[in-house]
């Protein structure tokens, strides 16, 4: 981050978050401003909460449970178990962005900003880019995104009890809409339809088989391993 | 006396660092580690991009099948067919991510608001 185009590439990615995505996750953490009110937070908590968690579903965990009176200990457990995906998700995205002697203090930060947004985003956008650039853009975008996220985080917190039921519905939904939709967006390769179409499918099974708590994890590991071998018999034929 | 009692105001951020963050930040950092030295070509990272894009497909699925607050009074029908919506808009539109998620978002609360017109 130190050359005259890095500045430059930054900003876009910046610009490029503000065109749009950065508002989906910014509308997602608005309800969770308002459950950590609920919760009996103070509003600092609450904005800190995105900044270091960056992680709405654990939020939601941590702010529900503290709501409901939850062991600390059993919150902990679960919040680790919900943020497990971002193991595969970190691990993909950064050797993407990976320059010549980079330092493991910057791969820290890059993973830090690694959420569910900035990834599907990420990997859709990142290949298209000259390596050199794939870094500075990253960052922007992703900091534009926790920077517009905070603020709606506060928003949520100050504003909470005067959105009607069906707006709230509506930034419920914006997650799954998006998610779903930059999937398809960014699925090139028949391992990806096949990922997709096998975490919608078995999630159910998933949950009936091994229960709410580590669904995620056996789903992920199984099913995505069957998409994986799915995708590798069309390559090596 | 209590810890909480102890720090007081300091309590919320207390266990915002120790229950919220830690648990979460592992596995970035985790990620850092395990990835050192991967090529963004290897056939492991294939692999764990497969892993990733299941777990995210799965996460969309539970938050349909099981969504929490307000979205729960849209009916189950009218989130999974907003969502078909919202992609039929993305093919119709160009690809365009902007044009199936606002029109996806249009849907469900067309849904939404006749779900709560209906209800006596």
């Amino acid at each position: 981050m130190t050359s005259r185009s890095d500045i430059f590439v930054f900003w876009r990615g910046v610009r490029d978050a503000l065109a749009f995505p950065a508002w989906i996750v910014g509308f997602s953490l608005f309800g969770v401003g308002s459950l950590a009110r609920d919760a009996g937070l103070p509003a600092g908590a609450a904005v800190l909460s995105t900044c270091l968690m960056w992680a709405a579903p654990a939020q939601v965990i941590l702010f529900g449970g503290l709501l409901s009176g939850a062991a600390l200990p059993a919150l902990a457990v679960a919040i680790g178990v919900s943020s497990l995906r971002f193991l595969p998700m970190t691990m993909s995205i950064l050797p993407l962005v990976r320059r010549p002697g980079q330092r493991w203090p910057v791969q820290v930060v890059v993973a830090h900003f690694v959420a569910v947004t900035a990834w599907v985003e990420g990997m859709r956008r990142l290949p298209n880019l000259p390596v050199e650039e794939r870094l500075p853009f990253f960052l922007g975008f992703a900091s534009a995104c926790m920077g517009v996220s905070a603020t709606l985080t506060l928003a949520g917190y100050q504003l909470v009890r005067v959105l009607p039921v069906v707006l709230a519905a509506g930034m419920l939904m914006l997650t799954p809409l998006f998610f779903t939709v930059a999937l398809v967006a960014s699925a090139r390769a028949r391992q990806d339809w096949a990922a997709i179409g096998v975490g919608f499918a078995l999630a159910p099974v998933a949950t009936a088989v091994v229960g709410r708590d580590f669904d995620l994890l056996v789903l992920g590991l199984v099913g995505g391993t069957a998409a994986y071998v799915a995708g590798r018999g069309r390559r090596r034929i | 006396m209590t810890a909480e009692a102890a720090l007081g105001p300091w309590w919320p951020y207390l266990v915002l660092i120790l229950v919220g963050f830690l648990p979460n930040e592992v596995w970035r950092v985790l990620a850092v580690v395990l990835s050192s030295g991967l090529d963004e070509r290897s056939e492991i990272l294939t692999w764990v991009r497969a892993v990733a894009t299941t777990l995210l497909a799965g996460v969309v699925a539970k938050l349909l099948l099981a969504p929490g607050g307000a979205l729960a009074a849209v009916p189950f029908m009218g989130r999974v067919g907003s969502l078909a919506i919202g992609l039929a808009a993305f093919y119709a539109l160009r690809r365009s991510v902007v044009a199936g998620v606002l029109i996806g978002e249009a849907a469900l609360t067309a849904v939404g608001w006749w779900a709560q017109a209906g209800a006596p």
